[in-house]
C-alpha cells in the first residue's frame, strides 16, 4: 500500500469509530490546550518585557550601582562594613535597607573610564504635591526623563527644547488638575512643591528671631512645611503608559538638569545629598555588544555593580521561562497521561479489526504496511487532539485578550497571549510523533497477527 | 498450474506430534476448477492455506506456475499473493461500515495498482457481480448473497490467476448459494482463473473439474489421475 492509501484508510477507520476517537483525542486536547496557552502567554510576556525595556531604556547604556543588593545579588545575611556612602534604599527584594549609594566622586571616576560617553543619574524626587491655582493638591514623584524613553503622547512634543522647568504630565492628572483636554494642558503652568531641609541660613535666621520650634511636634511641622514651590510648564501629556515600569504610572518627567536641581533642593542638608541608587552610563558605540561588555568590565573592575539593559531583559525573560516551564510541565503530564489513552484505544482498535487485518494479510498486505496503518491511525488521533486543543486555545485566547488587558490595566491593543502559528504547527507535529510512538506496541501486535488465526474468528 | 509435491504439515513434537497433512501431492492445471471436500478436521483448510502461502508446509513443496512458494521469502509471498491470488470466505469478511467501492478497492491498494485505473477496475468488478447499483452503498446494507457477491467482486478486481474459496456458500441459503456458485463458475470461464474451492457442499463439488476428497490429512479419493494417493503406514 502506498503511504497515501494508508493515511486515507487509517482516517476512514477512525471515522467508523468516531466516539472512541474523539474521546481519546480530547485527552490529548487538554494537554495541547494548556501547552498552547502557555506558549502564547510566554510569547506575550516576553514581548511585553521587551517592549517595557525598549520603551524605558537605551540599549547602549549600562546600569551601574554601588550595592549588589539592587540587582538582588547581595549576601544580606552577613554584616556589611559602614562607610559614609550608605543611605536608605530599597533592595531588589523590596526590603528597605541601608544601601551603598553612588556618590558624585564615583560618578566622576566612572565618567573617566575608557569607553564611557556620558553618565546620567537616575533621579527620582518625591515632591510634596503638585497643584494648579484653584485645584486640589496631589502627591507626586518627579523623575528625570531619559531621551531613550518613548512615551505615547496625547499632546505636545518632546523636542530638543525639552529642558528647564518643563514636564510631561500623565493623562491621569488631566481631570484632577482641571484641564478639559490634553491639548488644553499644553503650555499651562503647574506648581510642584519640593520639600527641603533647613539651610544653615534659615536656621540662623529663625534662631535669631526666636521663632524656632519649641517642641518635637512643632519642629516636625516646620520641617513638613519647609518647601520650595517650583512652577513648571506642561510640555506634553503622556497617555497612560502601556509599558512603564509598574508603580511609575503617575511619575512626572522633567529634564535631567531640572531633576538635578530639584534633587539638590530636596536632599540639601541631608545625608542623601547627591547620592544615587543607580546611574546610567552611556557607552561609546554601545550598540556593539563587544563595546558594552568591555566597558562594563572596566567599571566592574572599579568595584561597581554593572548590568546591561540586555542582561536585565534576560533576567526578566528567565523568570518568564521558569514560569513557562512549570505550566508546560503540567501540560506535558496531561499529554503523557493521554499517551496511555492512545495505547488503550489502539489496542481496542486492533482487537476489533482482527478479521480485517487477517483479510488484508491474506490479500498480500505486508506486515510493515499493516503496522503503518495503525501507526498512522494513532497519528491521526494525535493530530485531531492537537488541532482541537490548539484551536480552542486560540479561540479562547483571542476572546480573552481584551479582558486580560483590561484586568491587568495594560493599554488598549496590548496582547498578553500571542499565538505563533509555527509554534502551534510544531506542537501538533510533536504530538503526532508522540502518538505514533504510543501506537507502536498495538501496531506491532497487528503486524504480527497470524492471518489464519485472525480469519478463523467467526 | 499449481503443483503440490509431498506436502506434510505437523504440529507439536514427540508424543504431542499431530499430523494435519500427510504427503499430499496434486496438480491443478491453469484455469481449472478444484473442489477439496472432506469433513471438518480433514485438513482441507490447512491444505488451502499452504497452497496460498498463508501457512508453511513442514515438508514438501508448492509450485505455482514456475515459482516455488517454498523458496520465497515472506515479503515475496505477500507480493505474489497480492498480484496472483485472492480469497472468498464463508463469513464474507466484507467491511460493513465501508462502501462497496472501498471494499473492492482494498486489493488494488494492497497491490499498489496504478491510481488512474482503480476506479474503472472497481466499477467493472462490481458490474461483473451485478452490484453496479451499489457502488456507494455501505456493505452493511447488503443482504448475505449480495455480501458474498461483493466479496467475489473484491476477489476478481485485481485479475488474479487463482481464486481460493473457503466454503463460499456456507452462510447462504440454497437458492442464493446456487446463484453465487453459478457466478463463480461463470467468472472462472470468463477470466480464465483457477478456482480452488474448499467445501462441504457436494453439489458445488460436483460442478468442479477436479474433485479431491480428504480425510485425516490424507487424500482418500481424487477424480484426476495425477493426484497421488499416499496412505500412511501405521
Amino acid at each position: 500500500m502506498t503511504t497515501r492509501d494508508i493515511i486515507r484508510r487509517s482516517g476512514r477507520s477512525l471515522k467508523s469509530a468516531k466516539g472512541r476517537t474523539i474521546l481519546t483525542a480530547l485527552a490529548i486536547a487538554v494537554g495541547t490546550f494548556a501547552l498552547t496557552l502557555t506558549l502564547a502567554a510566554s510569547n506575550g510576556a516576553t514581548a511585553y518585557v521587551n517592549k517595557i525595556i525598549n520603551d524605558n531604556f537605551d540599549p547602549s547604556e549600562l546600569i551601574v550601582t554601588a550595592d549588589p543588593s539592587i540587582f538582588g545579588q547581595a549576601n544580606t545575611s552577613s554584616p556589611k562594613e559602614y562607610d559614609p556612602s550608605f543611605g536608605t534604599g530599597v533592595s531588589n527584594s523590596g526590603a528597605t535597607t541601608q544601601i551603598k549609594k553612588i556618590t558624585q566622586a564615583d560618578i566622576d571616576t566612572i565618567a573617566k573610564v575608557d569607553g564611557v560617553a556620558s553618565v546620567r543619574e537616575d533621579i527620582t524626587v518625591n515632591a510634596r504635591y503638585m497643584t494648579r491655582e484653584g485645584q486640589k493638591k496631589y502627591v507626586t514623584t518627579i523623575a528625570s526623563y531619559n531621551p531613550a524613553q518613548k512615551p505615547d503622547l496625547l499632546a505636545g512634543g518632546l523636542g530638543a527644547d525639552f529642558n528647564g522647568a518643563k514636564l510631561i504630565l500623565p493623562e491621569g492628572f488631566l481631570q484632577s488638575l482641571g484641564f478639559s483636554s490634553a491639548e488644553n494642558a499644553i503650555g499651562k503652568s503647574v506648581i510642584v512643591s519640593i520639600p527641603k531641609n533647613f539651610s544653615p541660613d534659615q536656621l540662623k535666621a529663625q534662631l535669631l528671631a526666636g521663632s524656632f520650634a519649641q517642641t518635637p511636634e512643632q519642629l516636625a511641622k516646620s520641617i513638613q512645611d519647609n518647601a520650595d514651590n517650583v512652577v513648571f510648564t506642561v510640555a506634553a501629556v503622556s497617555k497612560k503608559p502601556a509599558t512603564s515600569r509598574p508603580g511609575t504610572e503617575l511619575y512626572i518627567y522633567t529634564s535631567l538638569d531640572e531633576a538635578r536641581a530639584l534633587n539638590d533642593i530636596s536632599t540639601s542638608g541631608s545625608t542623601g545629598f547627591r547620592k544615587y541608587n543607580s546611574i546610567f552610563v552611556k557607552v561609546t558605540n554601545g550598540n556593539k555588544p563587544s563595546n558594552l561588555d568591555a566597558t562594563a568590565g572596566r567599571i566592574r573592575d572599579l568595584g561597581f555593580q554593572v548590568r546591561t539593559v540586555k542582561e536585565t531583559q534576560e533576567f526578566l525573560t528567565n523568570i518568564i521561562g521558569v514560569l513557562r516551564g512549570i505550566v508546560a510541565g503540567f501540560g506535558l503530564i496531561a499529554i503523557i497521561a493521554s499517551v496511555f489513552g492512545i495505547i488503550n484505544t489502539m489496542y481496542i482498535s486492533v482487537l476489533q479489526r482482527t478479521r480485517e487485518i487477517g483479510l488484508m494479510k491474506a490479500l498480500g498486505m505486508r506486515r510493515r504496511d499493516i503496522g503503518r496503518l495503525f501507526r498512522f491511525e494513532a497519528a491521526w488521533i494525535g493530530f485531531l487532539g492537537g488541532a482541537i486543543g490548539s484551536i480552542s486555545a486560540v479561540v479562547l485566547g483571542i476572546a480573552l485578550n481584551p479582558w486580560i488587558t483590561k484586568q491587568l490595566n495594560l493599554s488598549a491593543g496590548t496582547k498578553l497571549l500571542i499565538f505563533v502559528p509555527l509554534q502551534i504547527f510544531t506542537l501538533i507535529a510533536i504530538l503526532m510523533a508522540i502518538s505514533i510512538m504510543a501506537g507502536w506496541l498495538p501496531s506491532r501486535k497487528a503486524a504480527k497477527l497470524d492471518p489464519i488465526e485472525a480469519l478463523r474468528v467467526e | 498450474m499449481i503443483k503440490v509435491n509431498d506436502v506434510s504439515k505437523t504440529y507439536g513434537k514427540g508424543d504431542n506430534l499431530f499430523t494435519a497433512l500427510y504427503k499430499i501431492s496434486l496438480e491443478v492445471p491453469e484455469g481449472s476448477t478444484v473442489a477439496i471436500i472432506g469433513k471438518s478436521g480433514s485438513g482441507k483448510s490447512t491444505l488451502m492455506h499452504i497452497m496460498s502461502g498463508l501457512d508453511h508446509a513442514s515438508s514438501g513443496e508448492i509450485v505455482i506456475g514456475d515459482k516455488s512458494l517454498t523458496e520465497m521469502k515472506a515479503k515475496q509471498i505477500d507480493a505474489f499473493r497480492a498480484s496472483e491470488m485472492s480469497f472468498i470466505f464463508q463469513a464474507f469478511f466484507v467491511e460493513a461500515n465501508q462502501s462497496c467501492f472501498q471494499n473492492v478497492m482494498l486489493p488494488l491498494e494492497i497491490a499498489k495498482s496504478p491510481r488512474s485505473q482503480r476506479k474503472k477496475r472497481v466499477e467493472a468488478a462490481l458490474k461483473a457481480v451485478g452490484l453496479e447499483e451499489k457502488v456507494d452503498a455501505l456493505a452493511s446494507t447488503l443482504s448475505g448473497g449480495q455480501k458474498q457477491r461483493l466479496a467475489i467482486a473484491r476477489a476478481i478486481v485485481n485479475r488474479p490467476k487463482i481464486i481460493f474459496a473457503d466454503e463460499p456458500t456456507g452462510n447462504l441459503d440454497s437458492a442464493t448459494g446456487e446463484l453465487v456458485i453459478d457466478l463463480l463458475f461463470e467468472l472462472n470461464k470468463k477470466l480464465k482463473c483457477t478456482l480452488v474451492v474448499v467445501t462441504h457442499d457436494g453439489e458445488l463439488a460436483d460442478k468442479c473439474a477436479i474433485r479431491i476428497e480428504m480425510k485425516d490429512g490424507e487424500i482418500i479419493s481424487a477424480s484426476n489421475s495425477k493426484t497421488k494417493k499416499v496412505v500412511r503406514r501405521v
